[in-house]
């Protein structure tokens, strides 16, 4: 079956049952047929063990893991005895609540950032701006009424996102300055930003915040020292930022020279130019790459669990790793993986989602 | 013609203009005075579109001196936002902002450059909307007008900021041809309500309707200068009729 | 005063007045940053200075490729984290971009249930942390059964939570590896470069260039194997049971199988998109007009859509290979001895921190140099000639 007919075919079966088609395009030649068998034998040999393991012969609670040893089913008992140190770190049991509240509002706020509506320079800082505030003072209190409860309690799924959205608050302003300066017509600033973008991006972003945790507290003066929280924060800010300001960069090169030169021509000034004219059509022409961007930094947020950060992986070694539920290990990295799954696998679809609109919207 | 008595609304001094090594401008001596309609045309290449770039300083030039409404044009950024305020630009490939509305082009520059509020951008915005003709486009992104449209709407959108001299590059070259009679009789309109205007055009036909003289260029240079009648009927200098015989043949 | 006022609404002088700012600037956080260190170090008792690389470490690494003492010197220890950084890397490279492209395929073809299937597993591996993924594995071969309760296959292969244990050639394994994996590369080199200079670009002088070049490759392994070898042994050692733990053989260690697997998994996720999107990226029209040639379709997916997909495939992929190979890092979660867990064990015993730091990102850097500088070369060299992009 040559190409074309087969790029014809689809067309034409289109009428037709689903299911019909599916069962003709899975025989549709005899390799065509081996192949669906070998996947066939793979999945029905897979997924009985899989829905097992996962659901049948599972044990969902019990006060410890005994129930669990000797059985052919996950222990999901750890999920439902530790899930909140799972989710909450060592944070004030009686307080979870303002913990459960702040991951709500970033939740919200990442909701919100893909309402085209609000799809304006203004509106999405003053989103994401409020969004961390409010994320900030429910974790740190102090005011309010709220009892004050100090950065080095916080933990688990509430720190990975209060570094997320850190990062996000403060590496995007550096990456438009950072992409600006790269662009720039003075060669000392562009040069100036192309060092440090080049530099930052060929390091491993481990590198990067080991650096700022370790090494920066001996180059720093005492008064600017400071938490290890924020140096972390401040140092992967400048690593997203300078991968972000390399997208920012392709999003500007693509604007036509004219809009610039019609900008010129109507009298605007550089800062008017690039806030009214270039940064909203850069930034509309690299979102699908920016979510992608969004996408990896709330993936790496974990490896600061290296760096000695009581993240959501920490909290989950906790989870298993004391008491009795230390054979309950794949059962907590499988929760937690399922967390991050539910997250980045949104986003991306809607990125992936967004730039078929995009192109569409193009042709 | 007894303009000279008018105040002199753009004057070039032998300006000459490098893209590195290759000479765009040699020596450009033109005088435009106000309420003057200018059409320059030429050869693709010939330097016209660089020149008239040069008037609201799109490009720099090397040599000579540019004066616009009496302010000499250099490396004074006071001086550039000044005469940019004061010279409207109207370009081939149109430039409109694609991620605006039509009348969101045409006020964002009042609002940011003469201060004006939102409001009464608007309502001037709309005055020039209707002026040429679109005013039920107003909500409209670029991207859903036709091309003869959204020239019109450039020509607003230059409009508003209510300049004294107004710069056409090629406004019809990108245009399919039933469109180029909308975005003419525009200009036409414009060119009898006393406007300065400067246009690189090959639009013979507006050229002869509105034009108070008629500049030929090639190779960067200024070959003649002439009122219509005399440019298309006398041309004196061997290219100009070639180029005539060229442009007029079909 | 009006000179004054001249100058500084001159474009030119705001232009200098900017640039002079902010290269002061920069100069000044830098200066600061260097005097403040030395300052520290002076006040700790530490010597700047590189020769702290000539001192022997008193610590040592659990996985090597190169024979180390603790005896040895700060300078060996680099080059031992330097190395196991370019292995797994490599090794998780060539098998990542192998699998990758294979589910790359899969996600493109007209099987649906092949097709479900490589889009569950990309979706899988794709949206789950790497670090993550290296803890689970990792997690998973630490808790395997101990050497006396070893499973075994054939009674020659052994896996045990002290890590897979297989049947090798006999010889100091470390040294072995660290020549094949440089045997592997060179043939590599060998085979790219005259594509890359421009030489041998006719499709049949490629094949017989590559060809040459891995049985070049192979052979001087094979000569690295007999002259290497330990004269007493025979050819290959058989792991064996002795006591509490296994002798003989080569074994795997669970810290670079785990990082392996997972750079493996994420890595070839990341490859398939790629390369369906390079796959995807081919005119449907090329592919229709190769069919309508009568070519069947094996032939017009080998010799129409993947030469021009790899167009669109290789810019993505060096970045790639990029990422994961600083990814690597990674491993120091659960003990991997890559370039990065050494220099911060380095700086830790040594206290030497800006000139460890200074090697490690020499290190990275040049990593990356290499990889991007290769990439750029293959991308020149296959662009379409003729419809090369003009400028940026």
């Amino acid at each position: 079956m040559s190409a074309l007919a087969a790029s014809t075919a689809r067309y034409r079966h289109g009428m037709e049952p689903f299911a019909t088609v599916l069962v003709r395009r899975m025989f549709a030649t005899w390799h065509d047929a081996a192949i669906s068998i070998v996947c066939l034998a793979f999945v029905i040999w897979l997924l009985p063990k899989l829905i097992g393991w996962a659901f049948l012969d599972a044990v969902w609670s019990a006060p410890n893991a005994t129930p669990c040893i000797g059985g052919a089913g996950a222990c999901w008992a750890v999920i439902t005895a530790r899930w909140r140190l799972i989710i909450f770190g060592l944070y004030p049991f009686d307080q979870h609540w303002r913990s459960g509240l702040a991951c709500l509002a970033v939740v919200v706020v990442v909701v919100l950032s893909c309402v085209p509506a609000l799809w304006r320079p203004v509106r999405l800082s003053l989103l994401w701006l409020g969004g961390f505030l409010t994320f900030y003072f429910l974790m740190r209190g102090g005011v309010f009424g709220l009892s004050l409860v100090g950065t080095e309690r916080w933990g688990g799924m509430a720190l990975t996102l209060f570094i997320f959205t850190a990062v996000a608050v403060l590496g995007m302003p550096m990456a438009i300055i950072l992409a600006l300066g790269r662009q720039s017509e003075l060669p000392a600033i562009r040069w100036l930003a192309g060092l440090l973008i080049d530099t930052v991006r060929a390091l491993p972003l481990l590198t990067v915040l080991f650096t700022a945790a370790v090494i920066l507290p001996f180059a720093l003066p005492d008064w600017l020292i400071g938490d290890k929280l924020y140096r972390v924060i401040y140092a992967f800010a400048l690593f997203f930022a300078c991968a972000q300001a390399e997208i920012i960069r392709g999003g500007l090169q693509a604007i036509h020279a004219g809009q610039l030169e019609a900008a010129k021509a109507l009298g605007l000034g550089y800062w008017h130019r690039t806030w009214h004219i270039v940064l909203p059509q850069a930034f509309r022409n690299s979102l699908p790459a920016t979510i992608n961007q969004f996408v990896i930094t709330f993936k790496e947020t974990s490896i600061v669990i290296i760096i000695g950060f009581f993240e959501v992986l920490a909290s989950g070694h906790a989870a298993y790793g004391t008491g009795d539920w230390t054979s309950a290990y794949a059962e907590v990295y499988v929760f937690i993986a399922l967390i991050y799954f539910a997250f980045v696998f949104s986003l991306s679809r809607y990125g992936a989602h967004l730039e078929k609109r995009m192109r569409l919207g193009h042709d | 013609m007894t303009d000279n008595a008018r105040a002199e609304a753009v004057v070039l001094r032998g300006v000459s203009k490098f893209f590195g090594t290759f000479q765009a401008l040699k020596n450009i001596n033109l005088t435009v005075r106000e309420g003057e309609r200018i059409v320059v045309c030429g050869p693709s290449g010939s330097g016209k579109s660089t020149m008239i770039r040069c008037i609201n300083r799109l490009e720099a030039h090397q040599e000579g001196s540019i004066h616009v409404l009496g302010t000499e044009l250099g490396d004074d950024l006071k001086n550039i936002d000044a005469i940019r305020r004061e010279v409207g630009m109207v370009f081939q490939q149109f430039n409109l902002f694609p991620h605006l509305t039509v009348l969101e082009n045409c006020t964002l520059a009042p609002r940011l450059v003469l201060r004006m509020s939102e409001a009464d951008a608007e309502k001037e915005a709309m005055r020039y909307l209707e002026r040429v003709r679109i005013p039920e486009q107003a909500a409209k992104y670029p991207g859903q007008l036709s091309g003869g449209q959204q020239q019109r709407v450039a020509i607003a959108r230059a409009l508003c900021m209510t300049p004294r001299i107004m710069l056409f590059d090629e406004p019809t070259s990108a245009l399919d041809p039933e469109m180029i009679s909308e975005v003419l009789d525009v200009m036409v309109e414009l060119a009898n309500s006393g406007m300065t205007m400067i246009c690189v055009t090959h639009e013979m036909g507006f050229a002869r309707k509105v034009a108070d003289r008629m500049v030929f260029m090639a190779e960067g240079e200024i070959v003649e200068s002439n009122d219509p009648k005399s440019f298309f009927e006398q041309p004196k200098s061997e290219r100009t009729k070639q180029f005539l015989s060229q442009i007029l043949s079909h | 005063m009006m000179e004054l006022t001249a100058l500084l609404r001159s474009g030119r002088f705001r232009g200098w007045l900017y640039q002079t700012a902010v290269v002061s600037v920069a100069c000044l956080i830098l200066i600061s940053f260097v005097v403040t260190a030395r300052h520290n170090l002076v006040a700790q008792g530490i010597t700047t200075g590189f020769d702290f690389l000539q001192r022997s470490t008193g610590w040592d690494i659990p996985f090597a490729l190169i024979s180390y003492t603790i005896n040895d010197p700060y300078w060996r220890v680099f080059l031992i984290g330097f190395a196991n950084t370019i292995f797994v890397g490599t090794l998780g490279l060539i098998f990542a971009t192998l699998f990758g492209t294979f589910i790359g395929i899969a996600r493109v073809a007209r099987n649906p249930l092949l097709n479900a299937l490589g889009t569950v597993y990309v979706e899988i591996f794709r949206n789950v942390p790497l670090i993550l993924q290296g803890l689970l594995w990792y997690a998973i071969l630490t808790r395997l059964p101990s050497p006396r309760q070893a499973i075994s296959i054939w009674d020659s292969i052994f896996i045990t939570n002290r890590g897979l244990y297989i049947p090798f050639v006999a010889m100091s394994h470390g040294t072995f590896l660290f020549i094949a994996s440089v045997f592997v590369l060179a043939g590599f080199a060998i085979a790219l470069l005259p594509r890359l200079a421009g030489i041998g670009t006719s499709r049949s002088g490629f094949r017989r260039l590559v060809r040459t070049a891995l049985l070049t490759a192979a052979a001087i392994a094979v000569a690295a194997v007999i002259g290497a070898r330990d004269p007493q042994a025979g050819l290959i050692t058989i792991p064996m049971l002795k006591g509490l733990r296994f002798e003989g053989g080569l074994r795997v260690t669970p810290e670079f199988t785990a990082l392996f697997v997972a750079i493996v998994c994420f890595g070839s996720a990341y490859v398939a998109e790629i390369v369906r999107g390079g796959l995807l990226s081919v005119n449907r029209g090329q592919l229709e007009a190769a069919g309508a040639l009568g070519l069947r379709p094996f032939h017009v997916y080998w010799y129409v859509r993947i030469p021009l997909a790899l167009r669109a495939i290789v810019p993505p992929m060096g970045n790639q290979f990029v990422w994961l190979m600083k990814a690597t890092t990674i491993g120091i979660a659960f003990g991997f001895s890559d370039l990065f867990m050494i220099t911060s064990t380095a700086i830790n015993q040594s206290g030497q921190t800006i000139e460890i730091l200074f090697i490690m990102m020499s290190g990275f850097l040049l990593i990356n140099y290499v990889i991007s500088t290769a990439m750029n070369a293959l991308n020149r060299s296959i662009a379409l000639k003729g419809y090369e992009t003009k400028g940026t």
